[in-house]
């Protein structure tokens, strides 16, 4: 090791370990634990972390069939949300890329939903789709239209609260699309132009294979995002009717506060982190499969 | 500066500092997590008044009960809590003394020789006393009964099509199946719905099925304390619910809550609702209310016995013996005689036979002499450590079956199994 690089790696470390101490304080002692919590008897009837339990939290709950169902509605759930705000928030910022006036307006108007508390926009929507006294019924009875029990109804209320989701989500979408777009480079577009392409055509084999970086953080971060929810469901149907809306967060949330069981909650926590996990490592996994060879290529060539 | 004058000075600071502690001490203030209903209303314009007589500051932080349990369950496991005054649901009277987060009251009460008689004996079992101790003193009592429409039943109309249907002379239902017959007629035939009903999953549905189940002549427990959920009587109730919320409830009753039911009866949209007694000076308010204000009526629920409910004071465990000191002065103050019929003049619940029992109050809210039947005639839910988990697990089984996701039979059985199964954790 170089005298310089020994400096370096001194200085390098000097000014990194502040900011990773308060980060192993901040993140890593909470973390640490749960995961104690998750393998202890601690509940709110005994608060005490001993005895320890090893695995039985964890397997009370995969023994619990309302584990599954939030589970597979979690999964709908995500799935139904990232694939709304994905299509909407494209075609929004592909507009978005065409206009020249007036864009910071736009942009500062679909910032709105993002920069509010779920907790705000779960009620603001809950007094809008009011059944009886609510503006969307009164709206649609205007129309001539049959009213909807948008919250109480349990073949609705999934959809419901995924499009509120959407709706608030769908700006965070756009803006890093939109981002994406604007860094796009344009020679390949003004080649494609010479060669006749046609605008499907570019955006099919240019725009989508160019973005796709950009699209798939803008994915997995809401796929994480998705699979956290909690405060919509908590404002707009607390898991009901039934368990239509129980989605995982909320089970565990059932299991700690209202179970008294914070060691069985802290559990399914960690299951929810585990596929969360998962998710993102196996996502990451295949993006970086289908980039390497070309990444590949453009290292050797970058080389040679 | 000599050495003289130095030490001089630092002897008079000390000084200073030693009289001037009791002056520069922090006064004390209460702080309680409320339910936001009118009775926390009612006594918070009385504040002032007692911070007048005792220089206590009392603070309300208010919120819908859905968000109570959680707040106060993640204070009360701190080392010291935020909140140095509980207002306490009967619901979770068997959980907070159990996990061992209230201070014991009978010190306070034979030390100032409070005089607990004239509470009311079933409010002082529900939140007062259990079989260790002292832990709560009664605050307002939540009993349900049935507030209707008077107009509705006297309009002619309407009168004569449930003649027409066979059923007699148009007045309040006497038991459960007339209720929600009733019920069901209202909403075919008066243009409003026939009952506001609450059947958010969780602690709403759960309170207002209880109505139903004891109005059949089911109960939770047997006199055992053995399970009796699962009967035919049981079923009865529990179809008897689906059938209302299915045909004679408003739209989205399944994820409707308590304030949702008060706006639509109060807007003139409903018929009846099942609910807190208290709810009716609301309701009768012309000021509130302009369009049912006169028009209303309480009775006790059809079928005879509704669901018994109450808050209590209580004072955490975890804080200083001043501030524990200054919690039961203020409870001492807010439940004297004195006080709890200046509430009632208001609106307020009352816990204390003797305010009942007020000319005043008589005067001024006849409809008080019916409450009292709906207090005496009430029936408690199940009160064990795990009793708000049990309204989730029951709410959750109730929600399925109104929701049409499940048959009555498997909810209550379900329901009944979770009862069996939480009361066997709580042993």
């Amino acid at each position: 090791m170089s005298p310089v690089w020994t400096r370096e790696w001194r200085i390098g470390w000097g000014f990194a370990l502040p900011g990773l101490t308060l980060l192993l304080i901040v993140m890593g002692f909470p973390l640490v634990y749960s995961a104690i919590m998750a393998v202890s008897s601690l509940t709110l009837m005994h608060p005490s972390l001993s005895p320890l339990v090893g695995g039985d939290n964890f397997a009370t709950i995969l023994a619990s069939p309302g584990f599954w169902h939030a589970l597979w509605l979690t999964f709908g759930y995500s799935l139904v949300t990232v694939t709304g705000e994905f299509v909407i928030g494209l075609g929004v910022a592909l507009m978005l890329d065409r206009v020249t006036a007036l864009k910071p307006v736009y942009f500062a108007i679909l910032t709105i939903p993002m920069a509010m508390s779920p907790v705000s926009v779960g009620l603001i929507w809950r007094m809008l789709l009011q059944p009886n006294l609510g503006i969307a019924n009164h709206l649609l009875e205007r129309a001539g239209l049959p009213r909807l029990d948008w919250l109480g109804s349990s073949d609705l209320a999934f959809w419901t609260m995924a499009g509120i989701d959407i709706w608030q989500q769908v700006s965070f979408v756009v803006l890093i699309l939109a981002a994406g777009l604007a860094a796009l480079p344009r020679e390949p577009y003004e080649a494609a132009e010479v060669d006749g392409a046609t605008a499907v055509q570019q955006f099919w084999f240019l725009t989508l294979p160019m973005l796709r970086p950009v699209a798939a953080i803008a994915i997995i971060i809401q796929l994480i995002n998705e699979f956290r929810t909690y405060d919509l469901t908590y404002v707009l149907t607390k898991g009901g009717p039934g368990t239509s809306t129980e989605v995982l967060s909320f089970f565990a949330y059932r299991r700690a506060f209202l179970g008294l069981s914070l060691n069985e909650g802290a559990a399914a926590s960690f299951m929810l982190l585990a596929v969360v996990l998962a998710m993102t490592l196996a996502f990451f996994a295949t993006l970086e499969r289908r980039a390497g060879p070309s990444a590949r290529a453009a290292a050797g060539g970058a080389g040679g | 500066m000599g050495l003289r004058s130095i030490l001089c000075a630092g002897v008079g600071l000390a000084a200073m500092v030693a009289l001037g502690t009791p002056a520069l001490a922090d006064p004390v203030t209460l702080r309680a997590l409320m339910e936001d209903v009118p009775e926390t209303q009612i006594i918070e314009a009385m504040l002032p008044e007692f911070q007048k007589e005792t220089g206590i500051t009392v603070e309300f932080e208010k919120l819908a009960y859905g968000d109570m349990h959680d707040k106060l369950v993640t204070q009360l496991t701190s080392a010291s809590s935020a909140y140095n005054l509980l207002e306490v649901d009967f619901l979770w009277a068997g959980e907070f003394p159990a996990a061992g987060w209230l201070a014991e009251l009978t010190p306070f009460v034979e030390k100032s020789k409070f005089d607990l008689s004239p509470f009311i004996p079933s409010m002082m079992d529900l939140v007062g006393r259990n079989k260790t101790g002292l832990y709560m003193i009664p605050m307002y009592n939540y009993s349900m009964g049935m507030i209707y429409r008077t107009d509705l039943l006297k309009d002619a109309k309407l009168a004569a099509a449930w003649k027409a249907a066979g059923k007699g002379a148009l007045e309040p239902p006497k038991s459960l199946a007339d209720y929600v017959t009733l019920s069901k007629f209202m909403k075919a035939n008066a243009g409003v719905a026939g009952a506001a009903m609450q059947g958010q999953r969780g602690d709403p549905n759960s309170m207002e099925f209880s109505n139903y189940l004891f109005s059949s002549g089911g109960a939770y427990l047997d006199k055992d304390g053995k399970v009796a959920l699962d009967s035919p009587q049981g079923k009865t109730a529990l179809d008897l619910y689906v059938d209302n919320v299915k045909n004679g409830a408003q739209q989205g009753a399944l994820s409707a809550t308590l304030d949702d039911t008060l706006r639509l009866m109060c807007d003139g949209k409903a018929f009846s609702m099942i609910t807190y007694w208290w709810m009716l000076p609301q309701v009768d308010d012309a000021k509130k209310c302009p369009a049912v204000a006169g028009k209303v009526a309480l009775g006790v629920m059809p079928g005879g016995h509704g669901e018994s409910g109450g808050w209590g004071w209580g004072i955490p465990k975890n804080t200083d013996a001043a501030t524990q000191q200054a919690a039961w002065t203020f409870i001492q103050w807010v439940q004297s005689k004195k006080v709890a019929v200046a509430r009632a003049m208001q609106g307020h619940a009352p816990v204390r036979s003797d305010v009942y029992s007020d000319k005043d109050v008589l005067a001024k809210y006849p409809d008080y002499a019916t409450a009292e039947q709906v207090v005496a005639s009430g029936e408690a839910f199940p009160v064990f450590p795990y009793s708000a988990q049990y309204e989730d697990v029951l709410g959750t089984q109730l929600s399925l079956a109104a929701g049409g996701q499940t048959d009555s039979a498997a909810a209550l059985k379900a329901a009944a199994s979770g009862l069996s199964d939480l009361l066997k954790k709580a042993k």
